[in-house]
């Protein structure tokens, strides 16, 4: 029996957004409805550039950064400069790229087709959201730059009060793009729970739905105490109220305290959802429904409760007392829990599995092996003892850099190659973005693995300069960053080319069973002709009919030689 | 557990302190229980990408449940990981509670530099502590945030600018290591014009380098004597230090106390004014002209911001609490002997 049947014939009726059954990208035409749109595919597409971009700035910070680490002593710039490059690098890879990446431009476009779903619950909130995600942009940019600020991304007083008074600005510029995710999150919750097709159950609904919804809690949240940050910090600068500031009789550690009660949640905004969508690589290219679902979209749900109560980790040798200390690090250990059960069961849904070496899964095994490296090494900090000797040094950086960058960069470079026909109708160079993913994955490893070594031996972070014994691990590290950027250009050519060598991509080009292979590629402007009503599980391979995972390459073939005949 | 003493590995530095090798035989425990998991994890992935690949005649087989190895494998982990928590919980608490008989040096830190004040007031810029003997550092900040870490001891503590923060240990053996600062703290790379300084002059975070000497008991108790003050022997005995002995001791402290950092003694500019030749001389202030004097120089220490010279910016800390009268006097000595 079909998954999908279509009970109301028809379509829908044109409501002056254009047809709704055309194509998304031609059912109307020029610039105001791109900038005017509320479809949540080309808002989607909107993110997707400015993230895009965003990635590309930091990046450029990133490569900068390495390139002065090269050689002791000043190799490109000074220090103060090379304060600030850190301090660029940071702040634009978590706040303007890592946070909105797969929510914002994945999550939209993919979020309502994942779940039989004509759009969101509010589009013309989903618009607001990308505005002020700009103005966000705009405002945390304009005071970085204009404010010269090296504070590092974590933005510490009484260093921030000392050097600049940008720290307010730039506190104002990360809540707005708060403000932006939270419209997002928000978006996203009521969606999920009002508009799911008929036949799509909570248990029936796709992984990556999953880690949408609870990143969507975790940025409702976590996102408010920002305000109230901010709020603390204009009340110390206006009227004089000591809060964060030891002049005036305030605390530093407590703005320690407000910064990581919403930044840590956010790396579980960060990394849930790149969980998310290995999930959804997995079943795919193992042609087989994921090794206990329930316990994969539980783990989601349980990583973003837990993400609210392990923020004083990063607070272990800041001067917080014993007992909070202690607390916290119990409670550190128990996020260890969801995200190895995530892990045991991705690699049991590939046992007796049809795996298939295509590009996104190559990032979803990656993912694994990477992100195994990440979780592991969180346990040396997560143990006091061992936290004292490693936190602040290179091992930290490395340990974030293979969760943040292992694991969410790598699932969203997965997820762009693996959904990118469906967005874009047009197929990728499988060839070359292997190529490219080969260099990304040996290039990560070059740069991170040196860094786990000089940090164990003592080598601090956010260092202009430093010691000799360091240097081989620094050269490395540095030559391993060429290597990625090699990588990423070769995947971001390999997308781009697509656009106008690829070939045209069918409906299902990989065979899987999800619910967002079986509308047209790409979507029509309402998602599907009629509202599908679903009859299984989006990994119930054993349930879907032969035409639903048929890949439709046989018609594309027969199609170009019919168009040659001709 | 490792040998107490042991040399550096390749993950880890050399092992100075009673802590290390309780710390380091945690770290290899997590190391190769990592190892185990990592191999065991991704070997399985590998496996089956390989074992079950995609060809002809092969197909997947519908997943089913296992709830035992589901259950198995959410439990287990806690078990370890109780572990974990109970034994670094354990030394982190043998790494913060000092013996009750340990020896106390203040630590002041500052941008960009590390200031030690041992118990019979002499100071210095380097730490020096005597072997097999519990020190108890007790810590703080004129400015931001710091923090104190000597990688071979395997201790770290920050340093928050407005409280006392306080790490212990023990040396295990007669030796030298590096002390870091692991808390980013800013940087200077230009003078006060905007001119980017030659990198020897650049300072900030990562030039915040000092070392750790662990002597012997003999050693040290010629060290403490040395770095004694000098005057204070002549003060006892109801004398006049000698101008010379002064001299020296101002120029001392113009190191220990970080004063090099913005002030030059050959007139060329860096955030502060030179104090070369700056004696008696007349500045114009944001509060009217004032001739450089003892009360302006003592005033210029303990409350900077109160007279800022034209042309400077208002960013030096104040030393209030932290110089003695003896030392400002030796200090104002030492800017007179400049004055040609």
């Amino acid at each position: 029996m079909a998954a999908v049947e279509f009970p109301v014939a028809g379509g829908h009726a044109a409501d002056g957004h254009g047809d709704p059954d055309a194509n998304y990208l031609q059912a109307t035409h020029g610039f105001r409805s791109w900038a005017l749109t509320v479809d949540h595919k080309r808002i989607g597409l909107m993110y997707l550039t400015m993230v895009s971009i965003a990635f590309l700035v930091g990046g450029i910070f990133a490569l900068l950064v390495r390139l002065e680490l090269f050689t002791r002593g000043k190799t490109i710039v000074d220090g103060e400069t090379y304060n600030r490059f850190f301090t660029l690098h940071g702040a634009v890879m978590v706040f303007l790229f890592i946070i909105p990446s797969v929510p914002a431009a994945l999550g939209n476009f993919f979020l309502p087709i994942m779940i039989g779903a004509r759009d969101v619950a509010f589009p013309r909130i989903n618009l607001l959201s990308f505005y002020i995600y700009l103005c966000g942009v705009c405002i945390l940019l304009s005071s970085i730059i204009m404010g010269a600020v090296d504070t590092g991304w974590t933005f510490y007083t009484p260093y921030s009060l000392q050097t600049s008074n940008s720290v307010i600005s730039m506190t104002l510029g990360v809540f707005v793009l708060g403000f932006s995710s939270i419209l997002t999150g928000l978006n996203f919750l009521v969606t999920v729970h009002t508009m799911r097709a008929p036949g799509i159950t909570w248990t029936r609904m796709p992984l990556f739905v999953w880690g949408m919804y609870a990143t969507s809690l975790i940025q409702v949240l976590a996102t408010p105490v920002l305000a109230i940050t901010l709020l603390l910090l204009a009340g110390e600068r206006f009227f004089g109220i000591g809060i964060f500031d030891p002049k005036l009789g305030g605390d530093p550690v407590l703005f320690q305290h407000f910064f990581w009660f919403y930044s840590h949640p956010a790396v579980y905004i960060m990394i849930v959802p790149g969980m998310a969508i290995n999930s959804e690589l997995i079943a795919t290219f193992s042609r087989r429904a994921i090794f206990g679902y329930f316990a994969v979209a539980m783990s989601s749900i349980g990583l973003a409760i837990l993400g609210f109560l392990v923020w004083g980790h990063h607070l272990f040798v800041a001067g917080m007392s014993e007992f909070a200390t202690m607390m916290f690090s119990a409670l550190t250990f128990l996020v260890a829990i969801p995200s190895g059960v995530k892990v045991f069961n991705w690699t049991a849904t590939m046992y007796k599995g049809s795996i298939v070496w295509a590009s996104p899964m190559l990032y979803a095994m990656a993912f694994i092996f990477l992100f195994s490296i990440g979780g592991l090494t969180g346990l040396f900090l997560g143990t006091l003892s061992v936290d004292v000797h490693l936190t602040d040094t290179y091992f930290v950086v490395a340990h974030f850099h293979y969760v943040m960058m292992g694991g969410t960069v790598i699932a969203f470079l997965g997820g762009l190659l693996y959904w990118w026909p469906k967005m874009t109708g047009r197929m990728h160079d499988e060839k070359k973005a292997k190529i490219g993913f080969w260099f990304v994955f040996v290039g990560f490893n070059t740069v991170f693995i040196p860094q786990f070594i000089m940090g164990s031996r003592g080598m601090p972070r956010r260092y202009y300069d430093y010691l000799p014994q360091f240097e081989p691990f620094h050269k490395a590290s540095t030559i391993g960053s060429w290597i990625l950027a090699t990588g990423l250009f070769i995947t971001a050519f390999t997308l781009l080319e697509a656009l106008w060598k690829g070939r045209k991509a069918p409906r299902n080009p990989w065979g899987s069973a999800g619910y967002e292979w079986m509308t047209d590629t790409p979507p029509c402007l309402a998602n599907f002709h009629s509202t599908p009503v679903i009859t299984r599980g989006p990994y119930d391979y054993h349930l879907a009919t032969p035409e639903e995972l048929s890949t439709g390459w046989d018609e594309v073939e027969a199609g170009a030689h019919t168009k040659k005949k001709d | 557990m490792t040998e107490p003493n042991a040399p550096a590995t390749f993950q880890l530095p050399e092992q100075m302190s009673t802590v290390a090798g309780d710390v380091d035989w945690l770290y290899y425990f997590i190391y190769w229980l990592s190892v185990v998991l990592f191999v065991g994890i991704i070997g399985a992935m590998l496996y089956f990408a390989w074992k079950y690949r995609e060809r002809p005649g092969h197909k997947a087989e519908p997943t089913g449940h296992n709830l035992p190895l589901e259950i198995g494998w959410t439990v287990a982990p806690i078990f370890v990981l109780v572990f974990l928590f109970h034994k670094g919980f354990q030394g982190y608490m043998d790494m913060t509670v000092p013996p009750a008989n340990a020896m106390e040096i203040k630590v002041n830190a500052k941008q960009w530099g590390w200031e030690f004040v041992y118990p019979n007031g002499g100071s210095d810029n380097e730490l020096h502590v005597p072997v097999h003997k519990a020190v108890k550092l007790v810590i703080s900040s004129t400015d931001v945030l710091h923090s104190f870490f000597v990688p071979a001891l395997r201790v770290k503590r920050d340093v928050v600018p407005g409280m006392y923060t306080s790490q212990w240990f023990e040396a295990t053996h007669v030796g030298q290591d590096d002390i870091v600062c692991a808390e980013y703290c800013g940087g200077r790379s230009k003078d006060s014009s905007g001119n980017e300084l030659p990198f020897a002059q650049m300072t900030g975070h990562w030039s915040m380098h000092s070392m750790l000497h662990v002597e012997t008991p003999e050693d040290f108790t010629k060290y403490l004597v040395g770095i004694g003050d000098p005057c204070a022997s002549y003060t006892v005995k109801g004398q006049t230090c000698p101008a010379s002995v002064l001299v020296a001791q101002g120029r001392k402290i113009y190191e220990k106390k970080a004063c090099i950092g913005c002030h030059t003694t050959d007139g060329s500019r860096l955030v502060g004014p030179s104090w070369k030749g700056i004696w008696s001389k007349t500045e114009s202030t944001d509060h009217g002209s004032v001739t450089v004097d003892e009360a302006y120089v003592r005033e210029s220490i303990l409350t900077p911001q109160a007279k800022i010279v034209t042309g400077f910016p208002p960013t030096m800390p104040s030393f209030s609490g932290q110089i003695s009268d003896q030392e400002i006097d030796e200090v104002i000595a030492y800017i007179k002997s400049l004055k040609d």
